[in-house]
């Protein structure tokens, strides 16, 4: 039996179901019964009962893209701070012989290869320096409302703004446009999806949002 | 200075309250914007602010562990809180307060989920008018929700006290200073277990008993606004997450 309707907000230690045996993410047994370990929403994903945290710090998971900035160089591993618990590495393959392009202070784009006790790699296979542009932190949850349906919302901002995006699943999201003035658009559009997330209807805003500031700066 | 009186023939404590009375309690969550999670409490004239740092990398280096994360807590009262000004730095008393604080919310938040890692808690005493280590454990294991750290449960507190022989709950400073005994409970009421039990004065073994009885009914109050201001600091993003 579950005590909960899905997608309700959950708090640590409640009671989530009788049978221990679908604990998923975010969620413990105790004497065979289910609770709730972190503070967010519930789903039942595949039989799963999970919990999609609303807040924290960003938990990398294998596939996820990430933004972040090299913190240190070393003879074999290079370091990555990825506003996460823990920085990533990145290791290049053996017997490498051409070192990888990247010095501190880099920004680079990334996807996670694997996450364990050892921490986290990142991939070398796709790994991108971004050469320029804004950076921008938001929470990691909002993260999915910026990309939004199969990536619409960025198309979006893509076209209407005119600047590239890079988003990282870590809550970092480098901006990089033409000019200033549609740089300055597009982070004030990130700013209002990360206020607004929870809006319906938020895709129309931003849209005007982005025209009547880019109108702005053209004239 | 001879002891003033701290029941009135009402039957009525020095702030006009019943014995088994609370204080007002005000809670708050997500108050601080540089932290990962923090909350803020006022019991009566007490006011503290938590916040949580993590996980994050652990430093010093010699701290880690490879199988389970590490708590550091930190407990720390402003020089402007108490009536007489307190120096700087940490005194005898904070520096005990932050290990009883970090071994109760050791008891709930679970380690292993972060190993190698550590998770800072800092609870700034701003206005101490008694009880502020169990209002400081209340906001701490708020600030630890609400920075998801996974945890078995939230901690609850208050205390119980002894003023001219009665029971009363939740006492101030004024009826610590010249009652008979403080008694300070923390409960993780999912898990049924007290965390933290600390006793200076005397009681009898019924009174401890009684007190404790008078504490674990507070407490559901206690937990109560918690749940409370936990919902209302998420209560508008079900929505906003349609991946």
């Amino acid at each position: 039996m579950l005590y909960f309707n899905e997608n309700d907000l959950v708090i640590p230690g409640q009671l989530l179901a009788d049978n221990g045996r679908r604990s998923g993410y975010g969620t413990y047994t105790r004497d065979g019964k289910l609770y709730a370990s972190t503070t967010g929403l519930v789903r039942v994903v595949n039989d799963v009962v999970r919990i999609i945290p609303l807040s924290g710090r960003y938990k990398p998971q294998r596939g996820d893209r990430v933004v972040g900035i090299v913190s240190d160089v070393k003879p074999n591993v290079v370091e990555v701070d990825i506003s996460g618990e823990l920085t990533a590495v990145i290791k290049p393959p053996e017997r490498e012989t051409t070192p990888l392009k990247i010095d501190i202070g880099d920004c680079v784009y990334a996807e996670v290869k694997s996450v364990g006790i050892r921490g986290t790699m990142l991939s070398i296979e796709g790994l991108q320096k971004i050469p320029s542009g804004i950076l921008v932190k938001m929470n990691p949850a909002k993260i999915p409302r910026l990309i939004g349906r199969k990536g619409s919302m960025v198309q979006m901002l893509r076209k209407e703004s005119g600047c590239d995006f890079w988003v990282g699943r870590n809550g970092l999201v480098v901006v990089s446009g033409p000019d200033p003035g549609s740089e300055f658009a597009a982070v004030s559009a990130i700013n209002l999806i990360e206020r607004e997330a929870h809006v319906p209807g938020l895709t129309e805003k931003v849209i005007n949002l982005l025209r009547r500031l880019r109108g702005g700066t053209v004239e | 200075m001879s002891k003033p009186k701290l029941i009135d023939e009402n039957g009525l404590r020095v702030d006009g309250r019943r014995p088994d009375e609370l204080r007002p309690i005000k809670m708050e969550v997500g108050v601080l914007e540089k932290t990962d999670g923090s909350a803020y409490i006022e019991v009566g004239g007490t006011r503290i602010y938590a916040g949580v740092i993590g996980p994050r990398e652990v430093h010093p280096k010699h701290l880690e562990l490879p199988d389970r994360g590490v708590l550091n807590c930190r407990y720390h009262m402003a020089s402007f809180s108490v009536d007489e000004r307190k120096p700087l730095g940490m005194t005898r008393r904070e520096i005990e307060l932050s290990k009883i604080l970090r071994e109760a919310l050791e008891t709930v938040v679970l380690l292993e989920e972060f190993p190698r890692m550590m998770v800072d808690i800092f609870v700034e005493v701003i206005q101490a008018d008694g009880g502020t280590r169990t209002a400081g454990i209340t906001a701490a294991s708020l600030a630890l929700a609400d920075a998801g750290i996974p945890m078995t449960d939230i901690i609850s507190a208050t205390a119980v006290g002894k003023v001219e022989g009665t029971l009363v709950l939740d006492i101030n400073e004024f009826e610590d200073k010249y009652g008979e005994a403080d008694m300070p409970v923390a409960v993780a009421p999912q898990l049924n277990s007290i965390v933290l039990l600390q006793l200076n004065g005397r009681m009898t073994v019924e009174e401890v008993e009684r007190g404790l009885e008078m504490a674990q009914a507070a407490i559901k109050k206690i937990r109560e606004i918690q749940v409370d201001a936990l919902k209302r600091r998420y209560r508008v993003e079900p929505e906003g997450l349609e991946a």
